[in-house]
């Protein structure tokens, strides 16, 4: 028999049709030229106004498709992140998915202690060492904001403790153009200087315009400043349906798209060809609580139309979020919508999705939720890799050979499963599948437990490669205050 | 003398053209506008806020009725007499220096004024300065002060000082919120009071003037 090589189809999920994803994106382009935008930084106002936007009496910025259409068009299709080292770990293209944690969690779990305490920098620490020894955690941001940190640059603080723990691409925050300015600073300590940092870029900024419409002076400092330096960054803004945004999804997503888009065009006005990261965060507010939440299924669902839009229309990466949850503590609720965020993720092919790790609507970080998510993400990658078929994983000769052998044959003992059960098979690490005696006897622990003790294993054991003393040494001058 | 059923009905399911009507029917039947305002309104969306802290509502069925409450409130107030109490109080209220989140200050300002208070919503991003000034200016009960980020809780122990400094500090009540805000910090800062949701912040705001 001739060998079978077939193509494998790799399950990927749609939710919008073609007429819907030009209604929404028509939609973007009448707010901006309808109602127009709010921009509150003279240097950027300026430079929409000399590309030819209008500003009506009360100062509503009107923004053309022309101008959008431009921006699309000049910015790259594709960001690519290199690690600390400088090796090329995030090509964010095409269907390329990327996982990694969040900000700044104003409490943590202590994994020590069980109890929900304040952040400290020490957090930002274990939180990047972690993701550094995790297989599925592509990139670090601070997962802490710090209460032992000087606030003005608490931001640099957080940096600098990832840099120390970890060599992963680093997706980092900052309050204004003065803090980035020392941020990116350490980043080029790190790399060997600016010119190797625009190369070869391992850090990408995480920015917030503020739904509805409105673009702060000190926002925009930073993507302007990006926007120079050839820095990578995305700037969704908060429009979460019912709080900043219409309750409607589709409105939601109209409004943050044209809010991601006035982003681009001034980005791209600033710093053509300058990489950015599409996408707004369009979660809901919870219509009881009114928590902005990090486990519905509103969110899922609108990034997951958001890379529709980007296979259709935009052809820029995607920004996105998963494994996270509104449980209080890692419980069963935190699994469900960890996995539920994870895998539709996965599936519609965001490309850089953050927030793992998550608990109480991000308020709370948890190292064993990302040691979890860390395990759902694998699992989540196996489905994703669909089923290869071919002369191999038909295996008609191993069929043959336990159909017509011994009695008693089974495939266990076959050389094929011996050669193949290591790919074929999802072989989970922390999710219980022992028979009822022998997990009664190692203690009838659950997943929490598990992860418990694997994220401390991982913070006591795993090795991360150490900054030279001259890197470290440039960090703490640039720590110094002045 | 009225139970105002109907009216209560009408509010209590935010129908903003019965509530008129029926708000409208009263004062023709004699009543007095204090009294539909304080038997029948404010009754009525004490009711409400019961229903919702009890899970039976949502927020925006809560907000329309506190809406309808304030239509019929406009429909009574050319009818007011002197003396009658109208608001339950004044209150003061924006997102301190370096913040810009306001959805959460602004539900508190909409259930402040839904249970009766009078609000000035100074917006996002208020300087102590500027809290100072406008406190001398509008005199209120209450300052409530929001901050989501850790980073701008200092803001409001700054915005504290500052009224101190200006004599203004006992002249009336400091209320703090926002979702990094603790009860534990709200002492530590020398505010009276923290609320950590919208509903909440209504008791708290009633309690701190002494009302129900
Ligand atoms: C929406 C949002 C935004 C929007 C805000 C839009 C707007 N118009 O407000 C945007 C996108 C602009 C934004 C920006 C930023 N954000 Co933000 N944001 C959120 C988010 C997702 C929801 C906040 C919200 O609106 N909740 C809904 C409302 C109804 O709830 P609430 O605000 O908690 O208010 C309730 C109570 O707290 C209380 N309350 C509030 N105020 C008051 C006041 C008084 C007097 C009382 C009594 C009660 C009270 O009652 C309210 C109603 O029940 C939270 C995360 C979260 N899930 O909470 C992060 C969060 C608050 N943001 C955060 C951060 C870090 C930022 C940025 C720095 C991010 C960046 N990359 O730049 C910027 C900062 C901008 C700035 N200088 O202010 C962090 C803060 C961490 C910290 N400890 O400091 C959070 C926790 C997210 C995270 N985990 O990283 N954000």
């Amino acid at each position: 028999m001739k060998p079978t090589e077939v193509p494998t189809f790799r399950p990927r999920l749609k939710v919008l049709n073609r007429e819907q994803i030009l209604a929404i994106h028509n939609a973007a382009l009448e707010i901006l030229e309808k109602t127009g935008v709010k921009m509150e930084h003279p240097g950027a106002l300026g430079t929409l106004v000399s590309a030819g936007c209008k500003v009506s009496d009360q100062g509503w910025v009107r923004i053309p498709a022309k101008l959008v259409e431009d921006a699309l068009s000049s910015a790259p299709r594709q960001i690519d992140l290199y690690d600390q080292k400088g090796n090329k770990t995030m090509p964010l293209v095409n269907g390329n998915y990327f996982y990694g944690t969040g900000s700044d969690a104003t409490f943590t779990v202590d994994v020590e202690t069980g109890e929900r305490r304040r952040s400290t920098l020490k957090d930002a620490a274990n939180f990047a060492k972690l993701v550094d020894g995790l297989e599925n955690m592509d990139f670090a941001m601070s997962m802490s904001n710090p209460a032992d940190a000087p606030i003005e640059d608490i931001y640099v603080h957080v940096f600098a403790e990832m840099v120390k723990n970890t060599n992963k691409p680093i997706v980092f925050i900052a309050d204004s153009g003065r803090d980035i300015a020392k941020i990116y600073q350490i980043a080029c300590q790190v790399v060997g200087g600016e010119e190797a940092l625009q190369k070869k870029p391992f850090i990408l900024n995480y920015s917030e315009a503020i739904s509805p419409l409105r673009f702060p002076e000190n926002v925009m400092d930073r993507l302007i400043f990006c926007a120079e330096k050839r820095i990578p960054i995305c700037l969704p803004s908060g429009s979460n349906a019912g709080g900043g945004a219409p309750v409607t999804l589709a409105g939601a997503m109209a409004l943050g798209i044209a809010e991601n888009l006035v982003g681009l065009v001034v980005h791209q006005l600033v710093g053509k060809g300058s990489p950015f990261l599409f996408g707004p965060n369009v979660s809901t507010l919870d219509m009881k609580s009114t928590i902005v939440s990090y486990g519905c299924p509103e969110w899922s669902l609108t990034q997951a139309a958001l890379a529709d839009m980007r296979d259709e229309l935009y052809g820029l990466p995607i920004w996105a979020y998963a494994g996270a949850s509104d449980a209080k503590v890692m419980d069963a609720q935190a699994g469900a919508e960890a996995m539920f965020s994870i895998v539709t993720a996965m599936l519609s092919r965001a490309n850089l999705i953050h927030d793992v790790g998550f608990l109480e609507y991000g308020s709370t970080s948890s190292l064993e939720m990302v040691t979890m998510a860390n395990e759902l993400i694998a699992m989540s990658r196996f489905f994703t890799d669909g089923i290869t078929v071919n002369e191999e994983t038909l295996a008609l000769e191993a069929i043959e050979r336990i159909a017509t052998g011994a009695p008693g044959s089974i495939f266990l003992m076959d050389d094929h499963t011996f050669e193949h059960f290591m790919q074929a098979q999802f072989l989970p690490k922390l999710l219980d599948r022992f028979r009822y005696d022998s997990w009664e006897e190692s203690g009838s622990s659950d997943l929490y437990k598990h992860c418990n003790i694997e994220a401390k294993r991982i913070l006591s054991e795993h090795q991360v490669e150490p900054k030279s003393t001259e890197v470290l040494k440039g960090i703490e001058q640039i720590l110094q205050p002045h | 003398m009225s139970d105002f059923k109907a009216l209560s009905e009408a509010v209590n399911k935010g129908d903003t053209k019965t509530a008129l009507v029926e708000a409208q029917k009263a004062l023709d039947a004699g009543s007095s506008a204090e009294e539909i305002l304080n038997k029948g309104l404010i009754t009525a969306m004490n009711e409400v806020g019961d229903k919702f802290s009890k899970g039976l509502l949502f927020v925006p069925q809560m907000l329309r009725s506190a809406k309808t409450m304030q239509e019929c409130t406009k429909l009574l107030q050319p009818f007011f007499q002197e003396g009658d109490v109208l608001s339950k109080g004044k209150v003061l209220i924006g997102t301190v220096k370096g913040d810009l989140h306001d959805i959460g200050k602004n539900l508190v300002s909409m259930m402040l004024e839904g249970a009766g208070f009078t609000i000035t919503d100074m917006g996002v991003d208020v300087s102590p300065e500027k809290f100072v000034e406008k406190t001398r200016e509008v005199k209120p009960d209450i300052i409530a002060l929001s901050a989501l980020l850790s980073t701008t809780m200092p803001a409001m122990a700054q915005t504290i000082e500052a009224l101190q400094k200006a004599g203004l500090r006992d002249k009336a009540k400091v209320m703090i919120g926002g979702a990094p805000v603790t009860e534990k910090y709200a002492q530590q800062i020398n505010a009276d009071s923290y609320a950590s949701d919208a509903g909440s912040a209504v008791n708290k705001a009633k309690a701190l003037l002494g009302i129900s």
